[in-house]
């Protein structure tokens, strides 16, 4: 009897299933099969599809498998060989990360000072401000981006226009203003590679990303205790001090997980490259997100667009390593 | 009580559920739906009066991407046919052009779409050789009679039918007749009124217009391709027409990028003169009071030749009933159909014996008569990408038109592999 039932190591024994682990696992087994046939599976046949010449005529269920091709998908892409004018894979990436990287700067130095500036002690109508400036955020991304490029209009928008207007009072000739935002070639500023339709995607982004930034800045601000303040203010610490010092340390574990996420967001961000400039001009404002769409959609390459996806996944999976690094060597504001 | 209702609405649900479900097989006679009724021989030729047809049809059309009218006659030509089948069922869904073809190859190629669509046969060739599209060769033997020889061969792969014709297009020269009181007939002649300030002419640019500005090729001496299929755009003629249209814009031409922002300076009265298509009659006539049609002018080596289509209803390879799509779709085309679309919305007929009253749809007739008929290979699919950018980097950045076009024939020539 006793020598049947010999103890089992500890290490051993945590492989083995408790019965309260058992019922865990029981509920947990629904989740698991969706998870793994609308998650995990698609992923897996992904991957798959990204070492053939997967075409439309794969698509339907029962017919023959596409060829083998090794690693040729990923070769052509990293080639530029993929008969696609414009495209250029390694420039379009550095794009991607500088569009991202740029946005959320903005984005959260912008959401931090509004949230101070509203923080304010006295200000009168700050639940008004809040919501009206929560606006962009609720209204639906397409006609966000429909609206900026017809703002953007180069012979009808609102921003010439108004720039004709303000012009007009300095006798500047209305022709001046007929900038062309979205497919202007030549790069506004010198030595920035950054075509006038970066900018133009930049200001219409920004009007819509600082505000919720500024929301979790608000809710981070209002959890800093007020003595903290008033004991800065005793030993003589100025605004600025006070600033870098009390609100910037407590801000931080708010905003930088936010921040993460907002660069993730941001460089998946397909409406507005899609819809407001299409990718022009000569596809500089195209992103890694727009060009994948494109493969399937308009060039009907379903393997090469498999081993697109296949290098976006690595590219995020790595962007969100060094951030969490980054994030974990800096949330902690009691050091 | 309440249990026996509640056996009753299942019982209720269930019976309405399979009348449901039996609703695309049963209506349709066995007959029309048996394989043996699409060997040719039990067709009833064109000449006697067509069976009525049974059954149920979903079909997708883009006829509102146009001017509208499209739609009026569409309806119109739907409203007799259920009319005179009370058996039939059609269930029409319009899809935006842009979104066509793509979304209905790739529902036709997991076994889903329409039953049959209308569209231009501006991908025919890529559908029939991916087998997205119904071979129709024996179906419609002996039923084209009346049919244009350029509608049938635009019809047409490797020899082989894969659409019904309905009508023709090409592009020509809209203009505003109470400004350009002659339109120009020549390049030059353009080229000089539009420098005098004469006439406000407006493009369809960027790299989305190339179709409306293939026709200068010719004008310039210009073809696209070899009888290989290997690109011949730069050796001559091309760049040259490409160079005349920067000289064009030089002169205070306009070149949209975007194909509304042309449409509407024309109907706003800001451009007299405009290329495109028969589609958008309906909308120009009815904000230009006196609209005209004529070529697109020729150039130094000949009549500019755009590139002329055909329309077509195509058949699902899916379909439950292919015969009750065909007979449908040569209805939805035969002379009485075609008049309507003739009437009520510019079509260009692809049915020999309906006359045009219509001047503006008469110059389109001329247009096409004289238009380059789309080739269906293969080759072509690499054409529109590479040659759009080319245009795009002439218009829209003072690129050498000789160096763009080269290095867009040889792109294309690379994917070809040629």
């Amino acid at each position: 009897m006793t020598a049947v039932s010999a103890p089992i190591p500890a290490r051993k024994r945590r492989w083995l299933p408790g019965r309260d682990a058992r019922t865990a696992y029981v509920y947990l087994l629904p989740a698991f099969l969706v998870m793994g046939l609308i998650t995990f599976y698609p992923l897996i046949y992904q991957v798959y599809m990204s070492f053939t010449d997967f075409q439309l005529r794969n698509l339907r269920i029962g017919s023959e498998a596409p060829p083998f091709v090794g690693f040729d998908n990923y070769i052509r892409i990293l080639g530029n060989n993929l008969s696609i004018p414009n495209f250029h894979f390694v420039r379009m990436l550095f794009f991607n990360i500088w569009w991202a990287f740029s946005n959320v700067v903005i984005h959260v130095v912008l959401g931090v000072l509004i949230a101070v500036m509203l923080n304010t002690p006295g200000l009168k109508f700050k639940r008004i401000y809040r919501a009206v400036y929560i606006l962009p955020v609720v209204i639906p991304p397409i006609i966000v981006a429909t609206v900026w490029r017809n703002m953007f209009d180069a012979d009808n928008g609102a921003i010439n226009n108004l720039l004709q207007i303000v012009g007009g009072l300095f006798a500047i000739p209305a022709e001046v203003f007929r900038i062309n935002w979205l497919r202007e070639v030549q790069d506004p500023i010198p030595f920035v590679p950054l075509p006038l339709a970066y900018f133009a995607l930049l200001t219409a982004n920004t009007w819509l990303g600082w505000p919720l930034n500024s929301v979790v800045a608000t809710g981070a601000l209002q959890s800093i205790p007020g003595e903290l303040y008033e004991a800065a203010e005793m030993d003589g610490a100025s605004a600025w001090q006070r600033f870098r010092n009390v609100t910037i340390p407590f801000l931080r574990p708010a905003m930088l997980p936010y921040a993460i996420y907002g660069f993730v967001i941001t460089f998946n961000l397909f409406h507005l490259s899609y819809f407001m400039t299409a990718g022009q001009p000569f596809g500089r404002t195209e992103l890694l997100v727009t060009q994948a769409f494109r493969l399937v959609n308009e060039q009907r390459q379903y393997g090469v667009a498999a081993a697109f996806a296949v290098f976006m996944f690595f590219i995020l999976l790595g962007i969100t390593i060094v951030t969490n690094k980054l994030a974990r060597a800096t949330a902690r504001y009691d050091a | 009580m309440k249990r026996h209702l509640r056996l009753a609405a299942l019982v209720a649900g269930a019976a309405i559920l399979l009348a449901a479900c039996n609703t695309g097989t049963a209506t349709t006679a066995p007959e029309s739906t048996a394989p043996e009724s699409m060997a040719p021989e039990s067709m009833a030729p064109e000449s006697q009066a067509p069976a009525a047809l049974s059954g149920q049809l979903t079909l997708w059309h883009s006829y509102s991407s146009g001017a509208g009218t499209e739609l009026d006659a569409l309806n119109e030509v739907l409203e007799a046919v259920r009319a005179e089948n009370p058996d039939l069922t059609v269930d029409v869904l319009e899809v935006p052009f842009n979104d066509l073809f793509n979304k209905y190859n790739t529902d036709a190629a997991t076994g889903a779409g329409p039953d049959l669509f209308i569209a231009p046969n501006d991908s025919l060739g890529f559908q029939a050789r991916e087998g997205l599209i119904l071979d129709l060769d024996a179906m419609l033997a002996d039923k084209l009679g009346d049919i244009t020889e350029t509608a049938v061969n635009g019809s047409k792969v490797d020899g082989k039918l894969y659409m019904v014709p309905e009508s023709l297009k090409a592009v020509g020269m809209f203009y505003n007749a109470d400004t350009v009181t002659t339109p120009p007939a020549t390049t030059d002649e353009l080229l000089a009124a539009v420098e005098a300030g004469d006439i406000k002419a407006g493009f369809f640019g960027g790299n989305n217009g190339l179709y409306h500005n293939f026709g200068w090729w010719a004008a310039f001496g210009g073809s696209l391709m070899d009888d290989t299929g290997t690109c011949v755009a730069d050796q001559g003629g091309v760049p040259d027409a490409y160079a005349y249209l920067a000289e064009l814009q030089e002169a205070g031409a306009q070149f949209f990028p975007n194909y509304d922002d042309m449409a509407n300076g024309f109907k706003d009265g800001s451009l007299d003169l405009i290329v495109d298509g028969p589609w958008a009659t309906g909308g120009y006539k009815e904000t230009v009071a006196n609209l005209g049609v004529a070529p697109i002018p020729a150039g130094p080596s000949g009549p500019a030749q755009p590139l002329s289509g055909v329309d077509g209803w195509y058949i699902n390879p899916s379909t439950a009933d292919p015969q009750l799509a065909v007979d449908f779709a040569l209805r939805m085309t035969n002379q009485e159909a075609q008049q309507v679309f003739v009437d009520k919305a510019g079509h260009i007929p692809a049915n020999a014996n309906i006359t045009i009253s219509d001047p503006i749809t008469q110059g389109f007739a001329d247009a096409v008569a004289t238009g380059f008929p789309r080739p269906q290979v293969a080759e072509l699919d690499n054409f529109w990408g590479n040659f759009g950018n080319a245009q795009q980097q002439v218009l829209e950045t003072g690129a050498d038109a000789t160096e763009a076009i080269a290095t867009a024939c040889s792109e294309m020539n690379t994917a070809n592999g040629k």
